[in-house]
């Protein structure tokens, strides 16, 4: 057997993580760029190789309609679900996209469980070089309030990779696992997790029994698409609206100028968390700068209305724990979009105690699902996690009303039967519609899946069919029936409404095999191609620029020989050598960076280096 | 689709007190309650069993999904004497009879027509103001009445508990009484949250 780890499969970034046997701590793992962070980003190359991470990202800007982010909004839902994405996101769907959307990079097209296999696929590969083994099994993190569908969805995306997923943890939960490995905290613990995409609250009991620690979790709440991203969209909406008003320059919202305003928004936003002013220059177009100065207090007023949202769910967690925010012992901040200091702010204010930030809030969750992996993977005990449902779980009845049979926050596993027979006689089917959410109606709760429970022909109530509905303990429904008076189990064979059944996902995997085949060393050439083309573009455009002229012939003659010499080598497969000229060119076109920086159309460029343009 | 009516028979085998080693009662330790659980939840959570046989991973599923919905059950003490009853054939599982109780005919009476008032008033935009405040006071009084029935199921709990070992017709009297308070109790609730509703 290989190796087990924890992933964190995020909307933003993906992290892997593994359990240090030589001091029993998580520890997460980096990957060829050095950090342990993934974006969440896959492209697709025209040669038909998958690029998937830091160098998917970057093609965001090249590459924008073969290159996808944010992928993890569109698992486990349907083409009617997601057009409000549509109109924030850049997502291109299929139009023959049915129960499963189906989005399009270049002229392929893809489920959202085969995208985020490919970003799993390379955090086992991360995985793998980093232990020089194998890596078979994993434990992947999902939003504590994603529904059935969402988690299939994460569940046959491991399948496609070929990775067993032990467990489905939940994210916040993960979270609470690493906080209380690393300061052995107990009492009641809030774990507010604002991601990219998803925001969730639990409220957790920590337990120590003579068995071990257990982390009971009391309740959650969240909104599976709210995060990080909405705050980005805000910015940019801010900033589009701006622009049109002041410089008549309207973009498709969907572009790469749209991609890069982007970019240098989460700049501006990244570092108003730690100073109070904060200047965007975006060189435009039609050769002018859009400048716009950002004060702290002018984000907080924009970004309120998203804090705001985050702060219902919060408040019917508590109700659910029957609790008041001043009974908690410990709160925990986990998510990049809680380094905000507005929400630090809200949070502590609310809670009336000082948050948790001693973890990254960027790799705690994954460091939470490898000490969990590593419980499992070993089956001696020292902790339990016991975990809710976050949904309701329901059946259809008379006039459209839904029966809950599992309230939300049950401890999973949960289980409930019910009994089923006919209304008229020699009828031979019965039809079941399961649903999950809180509303009374069925046509307001997610379905899940309909069936039919085949009866055998009888007069109309004698069949008496026990039919169990189990959540199991990833937060997955079960169904299964029995029919109790022949003592016969029935198979079921469930249709979900918003997922992809067994053969299809049998028929990824073995299509994932031939994109998997590309070994290590072959994506490292990809990826430094990548690199080497955009910095080979930002050099040219670079020395294109007036301010080019104060360069010394001889450093002018240096950096063309670095190009030449860096062209010869993209040729060939060697990725070191490729890397070792990426250097060298940025080593000779550091004054060229310094003449462009000081210059008014570079402004935007401001401490960064060149190739990163 | 075609709606699937509910067979009316129970066919609950399992015994949530028997899985806690507690009899029939329905006064429960809620504390001690909590330690079995966790003890229990620790033996049987599939967790353990990720490595075993599919059959021993079966089996785990299986009673400690029984054991959580024990736990949620026995825990909730309305639910405690719902279960209760479901098992012992008084009360069919999602029973609750929508006649008014007759003492409370007038009150309910008095309450419809409010509500009527007020829906009429939020679509012909009528004077809210006042209508509300009678709505409010009257979900006060109602709630009262709902804190009364509770702590009358609470006698009537304590009374099944002293008649445990009695004869069947005293024990079928607390039942029946047990019975008809719960109804009562789910009737005012629905009143309340009816209430609730047109006031948000």
């Amino acid at each position: 057997m290989g190796r087990i780890v924890g992933i964190d499969l995020g909307t933003t970034n993906s992290l892997v993580a593994y359990l240090d046997p030589r001091t029993g701590q998580p520890k997460c793992i980096p990957g060829p760029y050095g950090s342990t962070l993934c974006p969440s980003v896959v492209s697709l190359d025209p040669d038909g190789s998958v690029v998937v991470g830091e160098a998917a990202r970057r093609r965001l800007l090249t590459q924008p309609e073969r290159t996808i982010y944010s992928v993890k909004r569109l698992m486990g839902r349907g083409p009617a679900d997601i057009q409000d994405e549509l109109k924030l996101f850049p997502f291109r769907i299929d139009p023959s996209s049915k129960n499963v959307i189906r989005v399009k990079l270049g002229d392929k097209v893809f489920t959202p469980p085969e995208i985020s296999a490919f970003i799993l696929r390379e955090l086992r590969n991360w995985a793998e070089a980093h232990f020089g083994e194998t890596v078979d099994r994993a434990v992947i993190t999902v939003p504590a309030y994603f529904n059935d569908a969402q988690r299939q969805a994460t569940k046959d995306a491991g399948k496609i990779t070929g990775l067993e997923v032990l467990r489905l943890v939940n994210e916040p939960t993960a979270a609470a696992l690493a906080y209380g490995l690393h300061e052995k905290q107990r009492g009641k613990v809030a774990v507010y997790d604002l991601g990219g995409g998803t925001f969730d609250i639990s409220i957790l009991k920590l337990i120590s029994t003579s068995d071990g620690d257990i982390y009971q979790v009391l309740s959650t709440n969240g909104d599976t698409h709210l995060g990080g991203d909405d705050i980005d969209n805000l910015l940019q909406a801010f900033v589009h609206e701006k622009i049109l008003q002041h410089d008549e320059i309207d973009f498709s919202p969907h572009g790469e100028l749209a991609q890069e305003l982007r970019k240098a928004l989460i700049d501006v936003k990244h570092q108003l968390s730690e100073s109070e002013t904060a200047t965007l220059r975006f060189p435009m177009p039609n050769g002018k700068v859009f400048v716009h100065e950002f004060t702290r207090g002018a984000l907080d007023a924009l970004i309120r209305p998203v804090v705001d949202r985050t702060m219902g769910p919060v408040k019917q967690a508590l109700a659910d724990a029957h609790l008041n925010p001043t009974d908690m012992d410990e709160v925990v901040l986990v998510g990049g979009a809680t380094r905000t200091p507005l929400i630090r702010r809200t949070v502590q204010e609310f809670f009336g105690r000082q948050p948790h930030i001693e973890l990254n809030p960027d790799e705690v969750v994954a460091l939470g699902a490898a000490a969990q992996a590593s419980i499992l993977d070993q089956g001696v005990k020292t902790m339990l996690l016991l975990d809710v449902t976050p949904l309701s779980l329901g059946i259809e009845t008379y006039g459209g009303a839904v029966a809950k049979i599992i309230p939300r926050n049950s401890t999973i596993p949960a289980s409930a039967q019910e009994l089923y027979t006919t209304g008229v006689d020699n009828q031979t089917g019965i039809d079941i519609h399961v649903l999950q959410g809180e509303r009374e109606l069925a046509k307001d709760c997610r379905s899940l899946a309909r069936f039919t429970l085949r009866v055998p022909p009888a007069p109309a109530g004698l069949p008496r069919i026990e039919v169990k509905f189990l959540i199991d303990a990833n937060g997955i429904l079960q169904v299964g029936a029995k029919d109790l008076r022949t003592g016969d189990q029935h198979s079921i064979e469930v249709q979900p409404s918003y997922g992809i059944n067994d053969s299809e996902i049998e028929r990824m995997l073995e299509e994932s095999i031939e994109y998997a085949e590309q070994d290590f060393a072959e994506r490292q050439v990809i990826e430094a191609r990548t690199e080497s083309e955009s910095i080979l573009a930002a050099t040219a455009k670079a020395l294109a620029n007036p301010q080019s002229a104060a360069l010394s012939a001889e450093e002018r003659a240096k950096i063309e020989a670095s190009v030449a010499a860096l062209r010869e080598s993209v040729s060939g497969n060697d990725y070191k050598l490729i890397r070792k000229r990426i250097d060298e060119l940025n080593h000779a076109t550091e004054h060229l960076a310094e003449l462009l920086m000081n210059s008014a159309v570079s402004t935007a460029l401001e401490g960064r280096k060149l190739a990163e343009v | 689709m075609s709606t699937a009516p509910k067979s009316t028979t129970q066919s609950k085998t399992i015994d949530y007190f028997a899985i806690f080693g507690l009899p029939r009662k329905l006064w429960i330790e809620m504390g001690e309650l909590e330690q079995k659980f966790l003890q229990m939840s620790w033996k049987l959570h599939p967790d353990n069993f990720v490595n075993a046989s599919e059959e021993e991973r079966d089996l785990s599923l299986k009673r400690s999904s029984e054991l959580n919905d024990a736990y949620r059950t026995l825990r909730d003490p309305v639910g405690r004497v719902e279960y209760l009853l479901g098992i012992e054939g008084v009360r069919k599982e999602g029973e609750h009879k929508q006649q008014a109780p007759p003492e409370l005919l007038e009150e309910v009476f008095e309450l419809n027509e409010s509500l009527d008032e007020l829906r009429e008033a939020k679509t012909s935009g009528g004077d809210l103001a006042a209508l509300k405040s009678r709505l409010e006071s009257a979900e006060k009084n109602f709630q009262e009445k709902l804190g009364e029935v509770d702590a009358q199921l609470q006698t009537a709990a304590h009374e099944w508990d002293a008649a445990l070992q009695a004869d069947s017709a005293t024990r079928k009297k607390v039942m029946a009484k047990l019975n008809e308070l719960l109804n009562r109790r789910s009737y005012i609730k629905n009143l309340v949250a009816n209430v609730q509703k047109e006031l948000l």
